[in-house]
């Protein structure tokens, strides 16, 4: 285990302390959860999933360079106990905190939660994307509200993360003025002074461009969608379940609207629709008895409460039991969602109003309403 | 080629528009036998430009509000923006080809531009408008 040096060591020269991997994994680290808390916003979830399989990928490796990685990126260089990091924190505390050229206790122990809390937000992550979006490796693993509690537990896990980065940033500033050294830059170029005698890390510069050429690859292949799509068949990173279907359905209500999918409103709304289809919001539909039969029986078999989709689901749980609604744009779930979508959009000719789903979800002809899916027109 | 293979593909090609007579011929007879008669595209095409006014919304509307002035060419509807095909059955042979999907289409759409149902002397007179096109 590392010691606290002598300070006031005069003959001190740069020597890299943090190797290529240390340094890659640290700012890729870094990078990953500044990119995944800027798209926590499901509409980026395809960029949100990458970020945290990176961070998955970079925390694996960390766990392997822990034991591999040689000076001062070994964990046995930086195995602090709770009494080391109390003499530490005193240190602190008298504004006279041993230096140490590898991590510090207090780091050392950052750097356990931060680890710790990476891989429970991953964990936490996958299952939230398995329930309540039925994507990624866990699909269909959890229902929709299990999915919402590992969605809770996932953010709950986000902001403990934040709040050890800003403790642990914190840190770094504290001990950087009380050294008198840029920790910030030793991050960057791997160098710190160091008395004569000390180990210096190699650079294992082959690991780190193996990690680079890694990284980058993956970026390629996740993010290939983009390079492939035009603009008459833009990129879905997600495609949702095949929903049930019905030619009668689609060829009658699809002759003046968007054939809404039946997921999108309960039961209890289609039956009313189909019973009051001689003055469908104003117009008289004249259809025959067995048309009427067939597509109310298409739409009730299939309605919001089968929880098809994660719209069906959150739909169906923002509207009150005693409402029935006949408009899909009514519902709270649909208005919360589009609280945001300006004027200036719901009149743009592209999108003509809110009856038009299919302006802006790709899929809205298949009824599956991906997050992803989106795109507002230009 | 040989001359039965080139009559078959032209009597395959004339299908639709065999059933394209034969649905609108047996509207035409079932007008007629409710006393109307005989048929004018003048006076179709008349109503078809006809503007009415609706009682509830005072909106102006009519049959062109949706499938513009222009029958070769894709319409809109008015509420959905949802697209129209041509009315014009020498651009889209499906036009009055099924004699049920004209009854729907006259109630549904008289109701909203009339504001009642038409009579069976105007169906006859817009379909006989229509037809030509």
């Amino acid at each position: 285990m590392a010691q606290p040096q002598a300070q006031n060591n005069n003959r001190q020269t740069p020597i890299r302390i943090w190797n290529i991997p240390v340094r890659l994994f640290h700012w890729t680290l870094v990078g990953c959860f500044i990119t995944a808390w800027l798209t926590r916003d499901n509409r980026y979830l395809d960029i949100h999933l990458f970020a945290g399989y990176l961070m998955a990928g970079l925390i694996v490796f960390r766990i392997l360079w822990g034991v591999i990685g040689g000076p001062y990126a070994s964990f046995r260089d930086f195995a602090f106990g709770w009494h080391e990091v109390w003499l530490y924190l005193k240190g602190v505390l008298n504004r006279r905190p041993p230096r140490f050229l590898g991590h510090n206790p207090a780091g050392s122990w950052a750097i356990y939660l931060l680890l710790t809390l990476g891989v429970l937000i991953v964990i936490t992550g996958l299952l939230g994307l398995g329930g309540e979006e039925q994507q990624g490796p866990l699909a269909g693993w959890l229902n929709y509200p299990q999915g919402k509690l590992a969605q809770d537990l996932h953010e709950l896990l986000a902001w403990l993360m934040l709040g050890v980065v800003g403790t642990h940033l914190i840190g770094v500033l504290v001990e950087s003025l009380l050294h008198k050294e840029n920790l910030v830059s030793a991050m960057l170029t791997g160098y710190k002074p160091a008395p004569a005698n000390a180990v210096s890390a190699a650079s294992q510069w082959k690991t780190g461009i193996a990690m680079a050429i890694i990284i980058l690859a993956g970026g390629l292949i996740w993010f290939q969608g983009y390079l492939t799509a035009t603009a008459n068949q833009p990129y879905r990173p997600f495609i949702g379940p095949e929903l049930p279907d019905n030619a009668l359905w689609r060829e009658e209500c699809g002759a003046c609207h968007l054939a809404f999918h039946p997921s999108l409103l309960p039961a209890r709304s289609w039956r009313t629709m189909m019973e009051e289809q001689a003055s469908h919001f104003g117009e008289d539909l004249f259809l025959e008895p067995d048309t009427v039969a067939e597509i109310k029986t298409f739409l009730v078999k299939n309605a919001a409460e089968q929880e098809l989709t994660e719209a069906a689901w959150k739909i169906n749980q923002s509207i009150p039991k005693s409402k029935t609604l006949l408009r899909i744009t009514e519902a709270p779930y649909w208005l919360k969602k589009h609280r945001d979508i300006s004027d200036a959009i719901w009149q743009n000719p592209k999108v003509n109003g809110k009856v038009n789903c299919a302006a802006c979800h790709l899929d809205a002809e298949m009824g599956t309403f991906e997050d992803a899916a989106m795109r507002l027109p230009d | 080629m040989n001359i039965k293979l080139i009559g078959i593909t032209a009597l395959l090609f004339a299908i639709p528009f065999y059933a394209q007579a034969d649905a609108i011929s047996e509207l035409e007879a079932k007008y007629q036998a409710q006393g109307a008669g005989p048929f004018s595209a003048a006076a179709g095409e008349a109503l078809w430009t006809k503007t009415f006014v609706d009682a509830k919304s005072g909106d102006r509307r009519n049959c062109t509000t949706c499938h513009t002035t222009d029958l070769t060419k894709e319409g809109k509807h008015a509420r959905t923006g949802k697209i129209i095909k041509p009315m014009a059955p020498s651009i889209n042979p499906q036009r009055f080809t099924k004699v049920k999907k004209v009854r729907k289409w006259f109630v549904r759409n008289c109701k909203w531009v009339l504001g009642r149902e038409c009579t069976a002397q105007e169906k006859g007179d817009v379909l006989a408008f229509l037809k030509r096109l």
